[in-house]
C-alpha cells in the first residue's frame, strides 16, 4: 500500500531550551556577519578593518572620545525605551507599529512645553514637564486605536501604521511653515528653521571629568528594571501576559480584556512618546523628522529579544552599535554608507526568525512517528 | 504654456504618470493579501525589484529584460518572505518589516557599491524609448482624456492591464476563487483538498513581483539617476498598503484608488500653477498646506479602516484569515 502521510510532520515543541536558543542567536549574527564580510570584500573594502572600525565606533584614537560616547547614548536611549515600550504592546499581540507615530508626538508635544515655557521654568522642572508633555501626547495617540480595537475589532496594525505618516506630515507642516505664530522657529532666520529650545528646555547633564553623563540614559536604565518588575512580580503584568496568551482564558478568570489593553497600550504609547520627548530635549532642537527609524528599529529589536526585558537590552545595545558603529566606520569609505548597517540587521533578523521555528517546532521524519504508533 | 487648459491637462496627465507605480505595489499587494498575508515589506520588495530591473535594463539595453529581471528580484523578496512565514512560521508584520529594512539596505548598498559606474539611462536607448509616451490610435485623438489617459507610455497601459487581469483572477477563475478561500479560511480550503502551501508561494512570489514591475517604474520615471540619500520609491510602497485598503481589496477599485490619491500627491506640486491658472475657482489652493495633501492617502484611509470596522458590513474585501499563519496541526 501507498503511503499517503508526508515525509516529516511539524509537531509544536512544548519544551523550551534556552541553551539552544542563544547559541541559534550567535549563530544567526556570526552568520550574517559573515555575509556582510563577503559584500563588503566585493565592494573591494577589507572586512575585518570595516568590522574593528564599526565595533569601536571609532572611540579609540579619536580626538574627543567621550563625544563618541556621548552621541552613542543619544542613539542608545530611545531605541531602548521604545523597544521596552513596544515589547509591553506585542505581549499582548497587539501589534503597535505606530512607534514612530507616537514617538513624532511625544517629540512634538513635549517641544510645543520646552519653547513656550522653557524662559520660565527651572530646568529639572521643565525637562519633567516636557517628558510628561510628551508621554500624554504619544498615549493619546497610541490610546484611541487601542479603543477603537476593543469597541470594534478595528485593525490595529493597519492603523497604527497609517498613523504614523499622518503624524510625520503634521510636524513636517510646523517645520516647514514661516509664520508669526509658529513659535517653533527661528525669528532670525529667512528660511524656516526650527529655533534651538531655551537653555532650561535641554537635557540635564551630569558631567564626570570631561565627559557629559546625559540624564535620560538613567532614565532609561530605570524604566528598564521598573519594566523587568512590572511584568514579572505585579498583578497587572501578570495579567498582560494572560491576556497575551489566550484572551478567552482571560475573560473567563474575570478579567476586563478591553480595560486590561487600553491601560497597556496607553502605558506602551506613553512611553514612545516619553522617549522623544527625552530624544529632543537631549539634541536640544526640533528635528522635521526626529524619530531615526526608532518606531521600525525598535520591533525589531523587542523582537530579537523575544519580548523579554533583559533581552531587550541586549539586543538594543548591539543595534545601537551596529547602527552607530557602520555610521563611523563608513565615513572614511565612498562605496559605503549607513545604510550597511539596515542591510546587516536584516540578515540577522531573518536568520533569527527561521531559527527560531526550530525552538518552537520540531520535525519528525514519517517513519520515526509511525514506529511511534 | 500658462494657458489654463495646458495646465490642467499637464495636471491630469501628470496624475496618471508619476502615481501608477502606485498601482503596481497595490496590484501586488492584494494578490498578497488575498493569499491571507499581510506583507508589510512592499516599499523594500519595490526597491529590490527597481535597482536590479534598472541595472539589467541598462545591461542588456532590453525594456523586457528590465521587467523579467524587477519581476524576478522582487519575486525572490516574496519567496523569502513565504519561506519565512508560510514554512517556517515567522510573524508576518515582524518578517515584512524586516524586508523592506534588508531591501532599502540591499539598493543603497548596491547603488553606493556602483558608485562612478552607475550606468545612465541616456546610454540605454531601449529604456528611454520604451518609458516615451506612445499615442494610442483612435482614442489618443479624443480631447483631454485622449492626452490624459491615451498618450501614456508603455508601462502604463502594463500596469493597467496586469490589475484588470489580477481583477478578472480573482472574480472569475477557478485558481482565483480558491486563491480567496484560502485568505479566507485556510482550514476550510484545505479540508476541500486545496494545496494551501502551493497557493500561497506562488501568489507571495507573484504579488511581490508585480510590487518590483512598480519598481522598475519608478526607476525609469526618475530617469534613473541614483542619489545616495534618497530611494527612488520615496514612500509608495508605504501609500500602496494604504491603497489597498482604500480600494477595498479590489484591484478594479485600485485603479481609481489611484487616481484619487494620485490626485492629492500630485495636487501638492500642482496647487500652485493650477491656482495661477484659475485664480478665480482655485486660488484657495495655495493658502492648503502642501503637507496636507501628503497625509491625505493615509488620513484618508485611516478614517476608512476605522469606518468599515464600526460598519461591520458584509461587502469588505479584507480576508478573514488575514495576518495569520496557517498551521495545520491547529487547525
Amino acid at each position: 500500500m501507498k503511503s499517503q502521510q508526508p515525509l516529516f510532520h511539524v509537531i509544536k515543541r512544548e519544551d523550551s531550551r534556552p541553551a539552544q536558543q542563544l547559541l541559534a542567536y550567535v549563530a544567526a549574527v556570526v552568520l550574517a556577519l559573515a555575509v556582510g564580510a563577503v559584500l563588503l570584500a566585493v565592494q573591494g573594502v577589507e572586512p575585518l578593518t570595516f568590522y574593528r572600525q564599526m565595533i569601536t565606533m571609532g572611540i579609540p584614537g579619536s580626538r574627543y572620545p567621550w563625544r563618541a560616547v556621548e552621541n552613542f547614548i543619544k542613539l542608545f536611549v530611545p531605541l531602548l525605551i521604545v523597544s521596552l515600550a513596544l515589547s509591553l504592546a506585542f505581549k499582548m499581540r497587539f501589534w503597535n507599529i505606530g512607534g514612530e507615530g507616537q514617538f513624532i508626538m511625544g517629540a512634538f508635544w513635549a517641544g510645543v512645553a520646552g519653547m513656550l515655557l522653557g524662559e520660565s521654568l527651572p530646568q529639572p522642572v521643565m525637562v519633567l514637564a516636557m517628558a510628561l508633555c510628551g508621554a500624554l501626547g504619544g498615549g493619546v495617540y497610541g490610546v484611541f486605536v487601542a479603543a477603537l480595537k476593543v469597541k470594534w475589532g478595528t485593525n490595529e496594525t493597519l492603523l497604527t501604521l497609517m498613523l504614523n505618516y499622518v503624524a510625520l506630515y503634521f510636524l513636517q507642516y510646523f517645520a516647514e511653515t514661516k509664520a508669526g505664530w509658529n513659535f517653533f522657529l527661528d525669528p532670525q532666520s529667512a528660511r524656516p528653521k526650527f529655533a534651538k529650545f531655551p537653555d532650561n528646555a535641554q537635557m540635564i547633564t551630569i558631567p564626570i571629568g570631561p565627559f557629559n553623563l546625559n540624564l535620560s540614559l538613567i532614565v532609561a536604565l530605570v524604566l528598564c528594571a521598573l519594566i523587568f518588575g512590572y511584568l514579572n512580580y505585579t498583578k497587572r503584568g501578570y495579567e498582560i501576559a494572560v491576556v497575551g496568551d489566550s484572551p478567552n482564558t482571560a475573560r473567563y478568570a474575570g478579567m476586563k480584556v478591553g480595560k486590561i489593553v487600553i491601560r497597556t497600550i496607553f502605558l506602551s504609547a506613553a512611553l514612545i512618546g516619553m522617549a522623544g520627548a527625552l530624544h529632543v530635549s537631549s539634541a536640544g532642537v526640533m528635528s522635521a523628522s526626529p524619530t531615526n527609524d526608532v518606531g521600525w528599529t525598535g520591533i525589531v529589536v523587542a523582537w530579537l529579544a523575544k519580548l523579554n526585558t533583559l533581552g531587550i537590552l541586549l539586543a538594543s545595545v548591539l543595534i545601537t552599535v551596529l547602527q552607530f558603529g557602520c555610521q563611523t566606520a563608513s565615513s572614511s569609505y565612498p562605496s559605503i554608507d549607513a545604510n550597511f548597517a539596515n542591510l546587516l540587521q536584516g540578515v540577522i533578523l531573518f536568520l533569527v526568525l527561521a531559527a527560531d521555528f526550530f525552538t518552537r517546532f520540531k520535525l519528525v521524519l514519517r517513519s520515526r512517528k509511525e514506529a511511534a504508533r | 504654456m500658462n494657458d489654463p487648459i495646458n495646465v490642467l491637462t499637464l495636471f491630469l496627465f501628470n496624475i496618471v504618470l508619476v502615481n501608477i507605480p502606485l498601482l503596481y505595489g497595490t496590484t501586488g499587494e492584494i494578490v498578497v493579501e488575498k493569499a491571507g498575508s499581510l506583507n508589510l515589506g512592499v516599499e523594500g520588495t519595490m526597491a529590490v525589484g527597481a535597482i536590479f530591473g534598472y541595472l539589467a535594463g541598462c545591461m542588456t539595453n532590453s525594456l523586457l529584460v528590465g521587467l523579467a529581471v524587477s519581476f524576478l528580484a522582487a519575486g525572490l523578496c516574496g519567496l523569502l518572505f513565504a519561506l519565512l512565514t508560510v514554512s517556517l512560521q515567522a510573524n508576518q508584520n515582524v518578517t515584512g518589516l524586516t524586508i523592506t529594512t534588508f531591501g532599502l539596505g540591499l539598493y543603497f548598498f548596491v547603488g553606493k557599491g556602483i558608485g562612478e559606474r552607475w550606468p545612465a539611462m541616456t546610454g540605454a536607448s531601449a529604456l528611454v524609448n520604451g518609458f516615451a509616451p506612445k499615442e494610442l490610435p483612435l482614442l489618443s485623438k479624443i480631447p483631454l482624456l485622449g492626452k490624459v489617459f491615451f498618450s501614456q507610455n508603455l508601462l502604463v497601459y502594463l500596469g493597467v492591464g496586469i490589475a484588470a487581469l489580477i481583477w478578472w483572477y480573482l472574480s472569475y477563475t477557478k485558481t482565483g476563487l480558491r486563491l480567496r478561500a484560502v485568505g479566507e479560511n485556510p482550514g476550510a480550503a484545505d479540508s476541500v483538498g486545496v494545496n494551501i502551501l502551493l497557493y500561497k508561494y506562488i501568489h507571495l512570489v507573484a504579488g511581490s513581483g508585480i510590487m518590483g514591475l512598480g519598481g522598475f517604474y519608478m526607476a525609469l520615471y526618475m530617469s534613473g539617476s541614483f542619489e545616495g540619500s534618497n530611494c527612488w520609491i520615496n514612500g509608495y510602497g508605504w501609500i500602496a498598503i494604504a491603497l489597498v485598503i482604500f480600494a477595498n481589496w479590489n484591484p478594479l477599485m485600485a485603479i481609481g484608488g489611484t487616481l484619487i490619491f494620485g490626485f492629492f500627491n500630485t495636487l501638492q506640486i500642482y496647487s500652485g500653477p493650477l491656482a495661477g491658472a484659475f485664480p478665480g475657482v482655485l486660488g484657495w489652493l495655495n493658502a492648503v498646506p502642501a503637507q496636507l495633501f501628503k497625509a491625505l492617502p493615509f488620513l484618508i484611509t485611516a478614517i476608512v479602516l476605522v469606518a468599515s470596522s464600526v460598519r461591520k458590513r458584509e461587502g469588505s474585501g479584507q480576508p478573514a484569515a488575514l495576518g495569520l499563519n496557517y498551521f495545520r496541526e491547529e487547525r
